[in-house]
């Protein structure tokens, strides 16, 4: 990166960073402390405002609302590794098989992709949960499976890329076998674009838990997830509408935490295209 | 070209007959016996037997199957198992009422998206074009079911302006019909134009730094001037590509608003088929959405050779 | 964009197409529209089960001979009056004379014979089972039909209120799932999927024209775009409000009139009293003491409801408040598992994906964790799954699921029913009570649900509020919701 470049950064990489890390934060801490038990049930305080022991104040069941959200971003947390998990595991290597491998094969795994791409995530998740019965999980994978596509899209294409530099054909031409090239060269310079993905892949994963949940299909409880938690307040918005805010901003926060940190990592791992998107 | 599109055609149509079996088998394994929810609590044995026969889920699957995607190639998606009624027409109504919030929604997206986007681009290093591309990165953030949820309780709740929900065809009455599309309309639609300007300004930053362009400045065009004789057509093509993937998870994507307003769309529809194991009728909206998609994809595929001559040859 | 143009102009294709298939609400005054959270699936009861379908048509374009009122009494309705024999197997019904049905024939004895004897072979819905007792339908006169039973059954005639005894044509049943025809103040005319029914005085009845010449049925599938329909003037009416924290924003309103009442729907937590460890009856009584059910009510359901500690709803004549048998009690509970030789067990509570169930579990997980009981919650699809895998497989430990069914005490008497509670003396009641006169049934209903009470054959959380929201113009909509209608012939306006 030139010192110009350096000048010229935006402070995406920063703030998606600081973002992110506020919900690690959440989570780590969750599993140190929590002002009370995020799921214990307690008539004689439901819908509490806020007040000095109950920070966002208390849901109808009683519930501390600052607990919910810090036990809730470990639900995040999950179901963005889980979805990007399983778009990454089987979605590179197809990739890069389709790039190195013979041309028929390449052109197989393609199609396939696209099928894939047919059933938008959504849907998959939706059928998934009717077929496994709704939960977090179900939903994740079914979530990790619709983006497979583009993981395979961004290997294959890098790996093509990378295919074509000297020092690959240089390696061909001595004879190195394909795993090999594909473990020294490609995976290292793929490695960059497929973490930019992750992290935008990310984001759309919490966005699917809170529709989902909302339909009914994500998190059980009493498990806390953000998602549940804007679901369950929506009957209450008029009343309280505190319920919704915090989720809500809390959701916000997640997606554009990924969203931004997938960007700024974009500029810095190519500083050609810094200053988009 | 003649070739290529015979080309991506086969593979078109060999996609949609992988698809309709994915999604037969899919529903083969999915657990609930609609002969017995149909019956209700209490059946006996002999009935659920008797009803089964009827509705043919007895029979081997690949049977089934035939028989299915038979009736499907003649426009017969089969009777419901639960409102005993065609399926083919009631999709055909759900799926108008989505075609149409979705329509809006690009509408309303791309009259966002487009202005903003290339005004972001164009002042990509100036304090309004990085607010506008904060505006359109929260924008992103916001679940598209909370938006209505907000719009609803200021819009219909609290100032009674516009209904909260319900749905009235255009043909009935059309203002009624306006009103009510305008809330779940600008729900998708806002939350889209947020994605679809991220898209606009880079595509058009990219355009922006093409050799043609600078020599156009060079000749003493304003930046704006030089986009608009120039460059939005170039532009035009990775946003096109955007607009087709959004119209594809949108069909179903909508459903959250569906389900916000009240709306009787095809998400709805899967939703209370799928509730009520009405694997029929579920097969069949998927089938329907899952060919829409393909079909998107394969009409964006064949507007980039319209769109940019370079691109024909391959 | 060319993509767009494509999209709209087919977008408003298919929607011609559907052409005048529904039904916007006009600012009509002869028109009123209630709002309902479920949709039938279609309009044949007699095939099709579910509560929608009979709350829609009954009473309003389907009759029977009998009514129930507000008050839980069987009244006359297309029967003028009846008599039943000494030992009490044979009833003869009057008919009322000038009943016509809306595809303009008349109503008449062969009516009803036609109508009691399809239940036995058209019907395909389990409740069809309610008239086996019948042993045969004879008509005396046109107006004069006599129905003879295989033995004297209480049940009967209560069971004549709801839809088995609704009244059908031989000229109108081509198409009930369609087209219903009855002799009811109403008549269909349109339905749109996923939106709404429509139904229209019907000119030729019998009785009291209806106040309100035309009926929009719109139904919600999510309880908030419900109370929002009402709050925006979309609706006038919200036949029950499932969401009871958002009760109050009606009530501050004085726009609306809010009523509470009474249901037959005990949310009920149900015990698998065929499966270890839950086939202990201290078992199953710690779990009861374990859990506080005001709580619960007060969580769930804003603290509306009744406590009722038994199956029976206060509208029954053999109702007593049974919500004392076993009261709130951790450390009897925790005595009573230590006394079964129990620690640290682990039990699922699969229940259904509705939003009361969803929450209820969620207390009685809570609750029941404070007495060192693990409860895993795993919410099912509902119907689907939950009739599947609880109802049918009894793979369940513990359930919560409303039971709206009217006098469905008698399923404790079934020992193949989900519950799995198998009590002879509960059995020879029921017997008793069926066959028995009306104060010997009440005697045994009675002691029925204090059986089961000190059994503690399933908790019951709670009975769900009638709660109706309506426009302050709107009258004679009734507080109690005992029938399976919704009956629109009371209404009226200011």
């Amino acid at each position: 990166m030139t010192t110009a470049a350096m000048k010229r950064r935006t402070p995406t990489l920063t703030v998606g960073a600081i973002l992110v890390g506020l919900v690690v934060l959440l989570a780590v801490m969750s599993f140190l402390w929590t002002p009370h038990d995020p799921t214990r049930v307690d008539a004689a305080v439901r819908l509490l405002g806020p007040t000095g022991d109950y920070l966002f104040g208390t849901d109808k069941f009683g519930r501390d609302l600052v607990s919910q959200i810090m036990v809730g971003a470990r639900t995040t947390l999950y179901v963005g590794v889980v979805a990007v998990g399983v778009a990454a595991v089987i979605g590179t290597p197809l990739g890069i098989l389709a790039a190195m491998g013979p041309r028929w094969l390449g052109e197989f795994v393609m199609r396939v992709n696209d099928l894939v791409l047919a059933f938008p995530a959504l849907l998959l998740a939706i059928m998934f949960g009717a077929v496994f019965g709704a939960s977090t999980l179900t939903a994740m994978i079914a979530i990790g499976i619709a983006t497979v596509p583009s993981f395979a899209r961004i290997a294959r294409s890098g790996t093509l890329q990378v295919m074509s530099t000297e020092y690959v054909l240089a390696a061909r031409a001595a004879g190195r076998s394909r795993f090999a090239i594909a473990h020294r060269h490609v995976l290292p310079n793929v490695a960059g674009l497929l973490i930019v993905q992750s992290s935008v892949s990310f984001a759309i994963a919490v966005l699917a838990e809170a529709a989902l949940s909302f339909l009914g299909f994500g998190t059980r409880p009493p498990t806390p997830s953000w998602g549940r938690m804007l679901q369950e307040s929506q009957e209450l918005l008029a009343v309280q509408p505190r319920l919704a805010i915090v989720p809500g901003i809390a959701i916000a926060i997640a997606v554009l935490g990924f969203n931004l940190l997938g960007d700024g990592l974009r500029d810095r791992l190519d500083p050609r295209l810094a200053g988009r998107r | 070209m003649i070739l290529g599109i015979a080309r991506r055609t086969a593979i078109f149509l060999v996609s949609v007959l992988a698809a309709s079996i994915a999604v037969f088998l899919f529903m083969a394994v999915l657990p609930g016996d609609p002969a017995q929810v149909a019956l209700g609590i209490n059946a006996t044995p002999e009935l659920i037997a008797r009803t089964r026969a009827e509705f043919g889920t007895d029979r081997p699957l690949t049977t089934q199957y035939f028989d299915w995607i038979g009736g499907v190639l003649t426009g017969d998606f089969g009777r419901s198992y639960v409102t005993r009624d065609l399926i083919g027409p009631q999709l055909a109504d759900r799926l108008g009422v989505t075609l149409w919030l979705v329509g809006a929604a690009m509408v309303i997206a791309v009259v966002i998206a487009v202005p903003l986007g290339s005004f972001a681009a164009v002042r990509h290093r100036k304090v309004s074009g990085t607010v506008i591309s904060g505006a359109s990165q929260l924008g992103v953030a916001v679940p598209a079911f909370l938006a209505g949820i907000l719009l609803v309780q200021v819009f219909a709740v609290q100032w009674r302006l516009l209904p909260s929900g319900g749905w009235t065809p255009p043909n009935q009455d059309f203002g009624e019909f306006l009103r009510g599309l305008v809330l779940p309309a600008l729900a998708l639609g806002l939350v889209q134009g947020a994605v679809l300007t991220r898209y606009v300004r880079s595509a058009v930053l990219d355009t922006l730094r093409e050799d043609y362009l600078r020599t156009a400045r060079a000749k003493g065009l304003m930046p704006g001037q030089a986009l608009v004789r120039h460059g939005l057509r170039n532009a035009a093509v990775p946003v096109v590509t955007v607009l087709g993937l959004q119209l594809t998870t949108l069909l179903i994507g909508a459903v959250v608003v569906e389900r916000v307003f009240v709306l009787p769309g095809l998400g709805s529809m899967l939703l209370d088929a799928v509730a009520a194991r009405d694997l029929l009728t579920v097969q069949g909206i998927v089938l329907v959405l899952v060919i829409a998609a393909l079909l998107v994809n394969f009409l964006v595929d064949l507007l980039y050779t319209v769109i940019d001559p370079r691109l024909r040859r391959s | 964009m060319r993509v767009f143009g494509a999209t709209l102009v087919l977008a408003m294709l298919v929607s011609a197409c559907s052409a005048g298939s529904s039904v916007s609400v006009p600012a009509d005054p002869d028109a009123i529209s209630i709002g309902f959270a479920a949709e039938p699936a279609n309009l044949d009861f007699t095939r099709t089960d579910g509560a929608a379908i009979p709350q829609a048509l009954l009473y309003n374009v389907y009759e029977g001979l009998v009514k129930l009122d507000a008050d839980g009494r069987v009244v006359p309705l297309l029967a003028r009056e009846w008599t039943v024999s000494e030992d009490r197997r044979t009833y003869d019904f009057q008919l009322r004379p000038d009943v016509t049905f809306s595809n303009g024939q008349p109503f008449t004895a062969q009516d009803v014979k036609f109508s009691v004897e399809r239940v036995k072979t058209a019907w395909t819905i389990s409740l069809k089972s309610k008239m086996d007792v019948v042993d045969r339908v004879d008509v005396v006169g046109p107006l004069h039909a006599r129905v003879v039973l295989k033995r004297p059954s209480n049940n009967w005639l209560f069971d004549m209120t709801t839809r088995v005894g609704a009244m059908f044509s031989p000229s109108g049943v081509a198409d009930l799932a369609n087209t219903p025809v009855g002799t009811g103040p109403y008549t269909f005319a349109t339905r749109k999927r996923g939106d709404s029914i429509v139904l229209r005085a019907n000119p030729s009845y019998w009785g009291r024209r209806p106040a309100y010449t035309t009926v929009y049925l719109k139904y919600y599938k999510d309880p908030t775009a419900l109370n929002n329909a009402l709050l925006s003037n979309g609706i006038d009416v919200i036949s029950s409000i499932t969401t009871p924290d958002s009760i109050g924003q009606f009530e501050a309103d004085t726009r609306f009139t809010v009523l509470q009442g009474t249901t037959n729907a005990e949310v009920t937590l149900s015990f698998n009293n065929a499966k270890a460890p839950l086939n202990d009856k201290r078992v199953r009584q710690a779990l009861t003491y374990a859990i506080d059910r005001k709580a619960v009510m007060a969580t769930v359901s804003a603290g509306r409801g009744t406590q009722i500690g038994s199956m029976v709803p206060p509208t029954d004549p053999w109702y007593e408040d049974l919500s004392g048998v076993h009261p709130h009690d951790p450390a009897r509970a925790k005595a009573l598992l230590a006394e079964a030789g129990l620690r640290n067990i682990s039990l699922r509570l699969r229940v259904a994906n509705l939003p009361y169930a969803v929450s209820a579990a969620q207390v009685v997980a809570s609750q029941l964790a404070d007495v060192g009981v693990n409860v895993s919650i795993e919410p099912l699809d509902f119907p689907a799954v939950w009739l599947k895998q609880v109802f049918t497989d009894h793979d369940f430990d513990m359930s919560i699921v409303q039971h709206v069914e009217a006098r469905d005490i008698v399923t404790f008497g079934n020992p193949k029913y989900y519950w799995g509670y198998d009590s002879p003396k509960v059995r020879e009641l029921l017997t008793q009570a069926d066959v028995g006169t009306p104060e010997k049934q009440v005697q045994a209903m009675k002691e029925i649900a204090r059986t089961i009470a000190d059994d503690a054959a399933a908790d019951w959380l709670f009975l769900f509020p009638n709660v109706i929201a309506a426009k302050t113009k709107v009258t004679g909509l009734s507080r109690n919701q005992v029938s399976e209608s919704f009956d629109l012939t009371g209404l009226g306006r200011r």
